[in-house]
């Protein structure tokens, strides 16, 4: 086993292990990293393999947070982020024919758009319903949610990583190249690029379950976000999207940036947020996974 | 046998009659030419017959199945794949890599990773590109970027190839090695080629049938010797 392989494995089993030694607050910046590692590492099975850059991944974040505050209660916690996963998937399933005809900045812009507007739907349809933010009385203990997310940003990893040395993988990144020529060589273009867009929805369906129940509180506007998607997409490129260490590298980063801002600056978060892309996208642009070279081992 | 069969194809752009008409069968083991001055409508043929254009009307059979609103990588995984004109390699990836997508989707089988590998090694080989395996393909020469494309039609291990134009910008040489290439692959793999080519002399010394498309028609078609003598086509040619 390489070096980088026990790095990645040690700083799991730190995560997972916070809750014996660690205080609140430790615990809850370690649940903010793995919660930005599993939703980067998951566009990053999408859009760093396809180059189908996604701006709405926040959809998929709120669909997942929507389904398990309308579930909990009704069935055990553990079913209802199964839910929340598997309704993002079916989500992307329905919505990823049409929304993958457009490429490049249309796709983009697309993304984006049908986050917002699911997001208004949303707000609508509670607002109707008279409910302005549902409380979540029962909610499992702050250890256990710890573990849940610590485990899916593991899974998203290794999946990331599973993706990128498969078939399926290679399939991915000759579309990325060239569509038309991938398609000529029997590349099944439009089925793999929806497989990866279910794969890219589901995890981050189960992260807006948990991150829902860890604030035991669900406003439609706060769990369909827009600042979600772009925080991925920033941290994905800033970590580099080349390799699977680089969503880790780009999310540890930015939610310990983000927790020593929010504490001093809030009002600083979107802008240095904004800056970091630009500098990187301008003067790094394999991210801080090429800066730091072969440290991280895997690729 | 017939191998390819285009029955009637014609294709309208709006106003332009890109192919009219166009009737031709290819026979297993053959090498099968295409000639035609700029815009006669070749690359459009190899589109209809590869799938990624509709035709307007008429219809390809390949093999004995309707090719008709099938995908291209269907038609692909049938065994019949086409090269680029305008080449279109995967720029970031590197030469290997290129051919082991074609070879891992190309065909109908799922192939194990040490077939895969010994196919891509075998498509290097037939195209001399041993050597920049791991260049990235955008990083290749023009030239080498042509053997690139006919590298990954052979790594589908499609049975008919048609390739479009591949030795424009080869050097009198290059266009040797590229002759010599064709042919042992035509026996050694029992492929069978169709080929579109300006350098005509090249296309006289390696088809055993040649067809001749003018403004979109079939203007003549019968063996080199007869193509080199027919009036029609000297006429299109050289005015
Ligand atoms: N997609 C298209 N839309 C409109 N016209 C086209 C298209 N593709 C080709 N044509 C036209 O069809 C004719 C045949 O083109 P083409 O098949 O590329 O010729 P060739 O390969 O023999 O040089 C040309 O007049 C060309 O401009
Ligand atoms: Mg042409």
């Amino acid at each position: 086993m390489r070096l980088g392989s026990a790095l990645w494995i040690a700083l799991a089993g730190f995560g997972a292990a916070v809750p014996f030694f660690g205080s609140t607050y430790l615990m809850g910046v370690v649940f903010q990293v793995a919660m930005w590692i599993a939703l980067a590492q998951s566009w990053s099975m999408l859009s760093a393999t396809t180059g189908y850059l996604s701006l709405g991944h926040a959809v998929f974040y709120g669909v997942g947070a929507y389904v398990c505050v309308l579930l909990t209660g009704i069935i055990p916690f553990e079913f209802a982020i199964l839910a929340a996963a598997g309704s993002a998937a079916l989500f992307a399933a329905l919505i990823g024919l049409p929304v993958l005809r457009v490429r490049g900045p249309y796709f983009v812009i697309l993304t984006y758009g049908l986050s917002e507007l699911v997001r208004h739907v949303v707000m609508r349809i509670e607002s109707a319903l008279g409910s302005f933010g549902r409380m979540i009385f029962d909610v499992p203990a702050q250890e256990v949610l710890l573990w849940w997310m610590v485990g899916l940003a593991v899974l998203a990893t290794l999946g990331a990583y599973a993706i990128r040395h498969s078939r399926f993988g290679a399939g991915l990144a000759a579309i990325r190249e060239d569509e038309v020529a991938a398609q000529t060589i029997g590349v099944p273009v439009t089925r793999l690029k929806l497989l990866a867009f279910i794969a890219s929805a589901a995890i981050p369906g189960a992260v807006g379950g948990l991150a829902l129940l860890r604030t035991s509180y669900f406003e439609p506007a706060q769990a369909f976000d827009p600042v979600i998607s772009f925080t991925i997409v920033t941290m994905a490129l800033v970590g580099g999207t080349d390799s699977v260490r680089g969503p880790i590298l780009g999310a540890m980063g930015f939610a310990l940036l983000s927790e020593l801002l929010w504490s001093t600056l809030p009002q600083l978060y979107m802008i240095v947020l904004g800056l970091t892309l630009i500098v990187f996208v301008l003067f790094v642009p394999r991210g801080l996974s090429g800066l730091v070279g072969r440290i991280g081992g895997a690729r | 046998m017939t191998l390819l069969d285009i029955k009637g194809v014609s294709k309208r752009f709006g106003g332009l009659m890109a192919l009219s008409d166009v009737s031709l069968q290819v026979n297993k083991g053959e090498i099968f030419g295409l000639m035609g001055a700029n815009g006669a409508g070749k690359t459009t043929l190899f589109s209809v017959i590869a799938g990624h254009i509709p035709p307007t009307t008429g219809e390809v059979v390949f093999d004995g199945k309707r090719l008709a609103g099938l995908s291209p990588d269907r038609i692909c995984r049938l065994g019949l794949c086409r090269t680029f004109q305008i080449v279109r390699p995967f720029a970031g990836l590197s030469v290997a890599e290129n051919l082991r997508v074609a070879a891992l989707y190309g065909r109908a089988r799922k192939l194990s990773a040490t077939e895969a590998a010994q196919i891509v090694d075998d498509a290097l080989d037939a195209v001399g590109l041993a050597d920049r395996r791991h260049l990235d393909a955008g990083r290749l020469t023009l030239s080498g970027q042509k053997r690139l494309e006919i590298a990954r039609a052979l790594a589908t291990g499609a049975q008919l190839v048609m390739l479009d134009e591949v030795m424009a910008g080869l050097n009198p040489t290059e266009v040797g090695t590229m002759l010599d290439t064709l042919r042992r692959l035509r026996t050694e793999r029992d492929l069978t080629f169709v080929i579109v080519e300006h350098v005509i002399g090249a296309l006289m010394t390696l088809s055993d049938r040649i067809l001749v498309l003018d403004h979109g028609e079939c203007i003549a078609f019968s063996t080199p010797e007869e193509i080199g003598r027919n009036e029609r086509v000297a006429e299109v040619y050289f005015g």
